[in-house]
């Protein structure tokens, strides 16, 4: 099994406000709730999960000194690049090109490996062979995986060039036929409308027809016969002309609504030859698609392909939604009708406070690059705490060596040291809080041993090394925040209730008491996933005095010009949650 | 784009809302002046500079709401952007990565024994809101959401416009939190809804339609007629009925795990992971053709067969003679029970799952109740309920959606099902020995005729008598005589001269709902209704105005050209629509 790692998790204040659910349901599962205030934590409830952030997620405004989590920012977009060849990709080609690279970079949709596009080495050999007209021989390359072996000649596809593979493709089926776009088809029937009725141009025109409707071109039959039709009525004097005048106060719309209220004939024929005009569509045109409902071809085929000839669900729902077919239903199932993944642009984003719309993050906006020029991360801002055991030397002698991954026995208490380390350059007060028992259907009992503390300021290193050689002879301090206080050892391993068991220049270490719960379910039933973690919710409350100035220094600097000493005081609350270890199941 | 080109528009809408309060305070000085001819001027171009039409590009967001899944993009896209499903990756916390542990492996026992076998793939349990955690599904849309628009949107977090397409069905405090999840998190100034099966029809380019939703919870068969639902049915057939029906085949022809299961003590309920199972749904099943079309299709299926082995063009298809040795049985292999194995199983019983989950045909007719009636059974109900001129319009514009449309073969076969009852039966909704024997007896031939037509095709009653006097004749939609109404009349008057298919059965193809409810965007019709940010923080849900209250004539939903007119006078008082009846 693998080795269990403590880990802490902070829910971001912001989740607090979020409605649970409607008061005005009376199906509300929170009506029977207790009291707000009384109401702790759960980190069990399957809600939580998504109020939970591991530290180095959470970002931290300076102007409103909140926590904020992914959920709580307002995101802004610097760059859209693609992740395969990191160009970069204007705004404006996202809306008419869609969210996926159009140059040639693809994804296996077997595997999701690169394709690489390479040369195809299955030409004829024999010169002979080659007549004029399949010398420039028309599939010279193809998207290979370099991982699964995938090549696009599999699905019938090759391309005449290696570069613009994304443009060649949309024009190419599955199996090689060539497709026609939506606009690619309105031309060619224009053309053969031009060229009068021969026997020729209706064969073209059918075969034109002939083509099942793919997606896109439905859309686009659709989309001109609705607006032809919401057109034509109003191709008199009343119609969506109307919408400029919407005010009521012009002389047009005034008399139509006048002949509302007075029933008069002004507007009334016209109204009814509107509302009879739009008819549905007839013709595949219009975008009408009359089903084929005869599978058994599809059945035979796949009566005769093996399980691993057909698509799993996963590479199913990797596939870019496939303009160039109609709706697939069953034939989308297998691995013959998967195309190329082109892949998915990614962003850079800056992040805002949704608040004060201060920045708190912002990226570099190059691609290349991973630095960033702000970034406000809640790291720097509120205090870490780690985990670990917390081995005492059992008095009989016998060491119960405790390691980091051991699991926990039920029923055996265990101690476990938090050190809580301050980032700020403020000393801190930290007020910690748990409900005695974890909620589950597995009360384990915690105790926090010294639920209060301070933290002293995050001061230079070098000042603490000075400050180190002139405390040399002031050891009678006995709260002296460099000179680390070993009370373990040096005050006969007792745990003391209210005493902090380590301090160190800006950190400090307490001792929690974990009576784990015994993994015993009356009516045999089975743990959930991961029910033998213990985890500890605990609300920890940090207070301290902050500078004042900043962002109200400029606000009114004369008037705190006095009040610049002065400090203010802050808070921060907040829960979070502990993973300590697992617990042995008996 | 957005940056330069917000400021100037700012401008000039201040401008242009600071106008008119100048000619209107001139006037003030020369009360005497008669009319005022500049007034209409001004007014609608401030109008225009309305706070709603600064925002630098207007894209409006579509998302599809479904049982396991979310479509999003934008309005406008022939499809959606992304699709996104539901899972149990998503329900970890931030920062869990155990997915990517070379020694993880997902332990489907424990979540089955969590959420119930495969729950943890859906946002919600169909109708059900008994124990439903309404804050869990807010919190699901929102990430899911978020995940979408990251990955596949690529927008940042402005407030967009955004429309929704609900299922029909959908209870009002499920519709309430996720509406709420999407007003509190994404700040959308206005929600359209639309409903799925209006969208589909939309999406097909017809106006009247007979919605199949072979959906994920149940199948629901609504009619559609001019864009409005008239009758919705529902069986709970269908993808989780089927999925299920498929671990059960399976689990039957797992080689006898008694030791592993001495072990553990009790009977487990389910051997094979639900991802698995859903896998092999949607890989493996197929459905068996109508038995009446069975002997038709059995001779062109060996034809065909050589004709996709050589299309297939792939290593194994070489010989013939091995893959109809290989005919017979399909090889499966399963990896989630206790030890992984490859089954064998023959490839008719892949069949049966689909078999016992959409018709279950070894019952008669009469053995099933009104929730799990088979689909063609229901189809035909849910047309036979239908009053006449609507029946004979659904009746040639079946479309056929959802998941299980995926299913190998099983359209065609609900479709000539349901065409074989209608043969056997027409559309009579009384049945049985007394009434055959009623038919064949001439004497009362009349007077059974007359019974019938009172039943649930009242409308027939309002034909003529002589029409129904054509003895002989077989009355169905097909031959009718149609009767005569001065509205349609009139409307027949308009544009529309070509005959509308009516009275065949016919299946139409739709572009989904999710198209359709794009282009319902694009054309900017009014949707069934517009929530207002503002008004729904405020009231919520109890906000809605009953249908009723409303008037009918704003808030019909209609792809008329006056419907984007209608839309903007929606602010005040805004229904749910469909949802908000229930």
């Amino acid at each position: 099994m693998a080795p269990f790692n403590p880990y802490t998790f902070i829910q971001c204040p912001c989740s607090d406000s979020s409605p649970l659910g409607r008061p005005a349901d009376s199906n509300s599962p929170t009506g029977s709730e207790p009291e707000e205030d009384e109401r702790t934590f759960d980190p069990r409830a399957p809600r939580s999960n998504y109020s939970l952030y591991p530290l180095e997620y959470l970002l931290y405004c300076e102007d409103c000194h909140q926590i904020r989590c992914p959920r709580c920012v307002s995101e802004e977009i610097v760059t859209y690049y693609c992740p395969n060849c990191l160009f970069e990709v204007p705004s404006s080609n996202l809306k008419s090109e869609g969210n996926r690279c159009t140059r040639s970079c693809f994804q296996c949709p077997i595997c999701i490996g690169p394709l690489n596009v390479t040369t195809q080495e299955t030409k004829p050999p024999d010169p002979s062979l080659l007549t004029a007209g399949n010398a420039p021989h028309s599939g010279a390359y193809a998207l290979t995986c370099s991982y699964c072996n995938w090549s696009s000649t599999e699905i019938g596809i090759d391309f005449d060039k290696p570069n613009g593979i994304h443009a060649q493709l949309a024009k190419i089926r599955n199996g090689g036929e060539p497709r026609l776009t939506a606009k690619e088809r309105k031309e060619r029937r224009k053309e053969l409308s031009h060229r009068g009725d021969s026997a020729a141009v209706v064969a073209a025109r059918e075969e034109i027809d002939g083509q099942a409707l793919d997606l896109e071109n439905q859309f686009a039959n659709l989309k001109a016969f609705y607006s032809s039709q919401l057109a034509d009525p109003s191709a008199g004097d009343n119609g969506l002309s109307t919408l400029g005048d919407l005010g009521f106060s012009s002389p047009s719309s005034l008399s139509r609504i006048m002949s509302l209220y007075t029933g008069g004939k002004l507007n009334d024929n016209k109204a009814k030859s509107r509302l009879g005009a739009m008819r549905e569509a007839l013709t595949s045109d219009e975008g009408l698609l009359v089903t084929d409902l005869d599978e058994s071809a599809l059945i035979s085929q796949l009566h005769l392909s093996d399980h691993c000839d057909t698509a799993s669900t996963e590479q199913i729902t990797n596939q870019p939604p496939n303009l160039g077919e109609p709706l697939l239903h069953g034939a989308s199932r297998f691995t013959s009708s998967l195309r190329p993944i082109p892949y998915l642009l990614r962003t850079k984003r800056s992040k805002r406070c949704p608040v004060c719309r201060h920045i708190i993050s912002k990226p570099e906006s190059k691609v290349g690059t991973t630095r960033f020029r702000i970034r406000l991360v809640a790291g720097s801002y509120i205090p870490s705490i780690t985990i670990k055991p917390l081995v005492l030397p059992n008095p009989s002698g016998g060491s119960s060596s405790s390691n980091v991954g051991d699991l926990l026995t039920p029923l055996t208490p265990v101690h476990y040291l938090l050190t809580f380390k301050n980032p700020i350059f403020e000393t801190i007060k930290v007020t910690l809080a748990t409900p005695a028992a974890t909620p589950g259907r597995f009360a384990s009992k915690v105790t926090i041993l010294c639920p209060q503390f301070d933290i002293d300021a995050n001061t230079d290193v070098w000042d603490e090394a000075l400050k180190d050689n002139d405390r040399g002879d002031k050891s009678s301090r006995s709260s002296g925040s460099h000179t680390r206080q070993r009370r373990g050892t040096e005050a006969g391993l007792q745990l003391e209730v209210g005493k902090i068991w380590e301090r160190g220049r800006n950190w400090v270490s307490i001792v929690v008491e974990v009576v784990p719960a015994s993994l015993r379910l009356e009516d045999g039933g089975m743990l959930r996933e991961d029910e033998d973690v213990l985890e500890i919710a605990m609300f920890v409350r940090i207070e301290w005095e902050a500078e004042n100035g900043g962002d109200d220094a400029g606000i009114s600097s004369a008037a705190v010009g006095k009040d610049r000493d002065q400090k203010e005081k802050r808070e921060l609350a907040y829960w979070c949650v502990l993973g300590i270890g697992k617990i042995k199941q008996t | 784009m957005a940056t330069p080109g917000g400021p100037p528009a700012m401008h000039r809408s201040v401008a242009a809302i600071r106008s008119p309060p100048g000619p209107g305070s001139s006037q003030h000085h020369q009360p005497h002046h008669p009319s005022t001819p500049s007034r209409p001027i001004v007014i609608p171009s401030s109008s225009f500079g309305s706070p709603s039409s600064l925002r630098a590009e207007e894209d409006i967001i579509v998302i599809e709401f479904g049982n396991r899944k979310l479509n999003v993009g934008f309005g406008g896209d022939a499809a959606p952007r992304g699709c996104v499903w539901f899972g149990t990756d998503q329900q970890r916390r931030v920062g869990d990565f155990r997915d990517w542990q070379p020694e993880y492996r997902y332990d489907w026992r424990q979540a089955a024994n969590m959420w119930g076998w495969g729950r943890d793939h859906e946002l919600w349990q169909g109708g059900d809101i008994r124990g439903t955690d309404l804050g869990l599904i807010g919190d699901k849309v929102e990430r899911t959401l978020r995940d979408a628009f990251t990955k596949y949107m690529l927008i940042d977090s402005r407030p967009r416009r955004m429309v929704c397409v609900f299922p029909s069905g959908l209870p009002i405090p499920m519709l309430s939190a996720a509406l709420d999840s999407l007003f509190s998190r994404f700040q959308p100034p206005t929600i359209s809804l639309l409903s799925c099966p209006v969208a589909l029809t939309v999406g097909a380019g017809v106006r009247s339609a007979l919605v199949v939703d072979l959906g994920w919870a149940e199948t629901v068969v609504t009619s559609v007629y001019e864009y409005r639902e008239v009758q919705t049915t529902r069986s709970v057939r269908g993808g989780r009925y089927l999925v299920e029906q498929t671990h059960k085949l399976l689990a039957k022809h797992l080689p006898d795990e008694s030791a592993a299961k001495s072990n553990d003590g009790g009977e487990e309920d389910y051997k094979l992971s639900f991802e698995e199972c859903n896998d092999i749904a949607t890989r493996m099943v197929w459905c068996k053709p109508s038995k009446a079309t069975k002997a038709f299709i059995a001779s062109p299926n060996k034809t065909e067969g050589l004709e996709t082995l050589v299309e297939q063009d792939e290593s194994e298809a070489p010989a013939p003679a091995t893959s109809i040795e290989r005919r017979g049985r399909a090889q499966i292999p399963l990896l989630s029970c206790r030890t992984p194995t490859t089954l064998n199983l023959p490839w008719d019983e892949l069949a049966e799952p689909c078999e016992n989950s959409f018709f279950d045909s070894q019952y008669s007719h009469s053995s099933f109740d009104d929730h799990e009636l088979p689909l063609d059974l229901l189809v035909y109900r849910s047309l036979l309920q239908l009053p006449l001129d609507v029946r004979a319009l659904c009746m040639s514009r079946i479309i056929f959606t959802g998941g299980c449309t995926n299913v190998l073969g099983l359209r065609r076969r609900i479709f000539d099902d349901v065409s074989q009852i209608v043969q056997e039966r027409g559309w009579e909704a009384v049945q049985g020995k007394a009434f055959d024997q009623m038919q064949a007896n001439p004497k009362l031939k009349r007077k059974g005729a007359r019974q019938a037509t009172t039943g649930p095709t009242n409308v027939a009653s309002q034909t003529p008598p002589d029409s129904q006097e054509q003895d002989g004749v077989w009355h169905d939609a097909a031959n009718v005589v149609p009767e005569v109404d001065p509205i349609e009349e009139q409307l027949k008057r308009g544009q529309d001269k070509r005959p509308r298919v009516q009275g065949q059965m016919r299946a139409i193809e739709s572009l989904g709902s999710w198209s359709g409810a794009s282009l319902t965007t694009l054309l900017k019709a009014s949707t069934v209704s517009t929530i207002d940010r503002e008004i729904w923080l405020q009231h919520g849900a109890a906000g809605a105005h009953k249908i009723a209250d409303v008037d009918q004539k704003s808030a019909r939903q209609s792809l008329a050209p006056g419907g984007l007119l209608r839309g903007t006078n929606t602010g005040s008082s805004w229904t749910l629509g469909i949802w908000g009846t229930g």
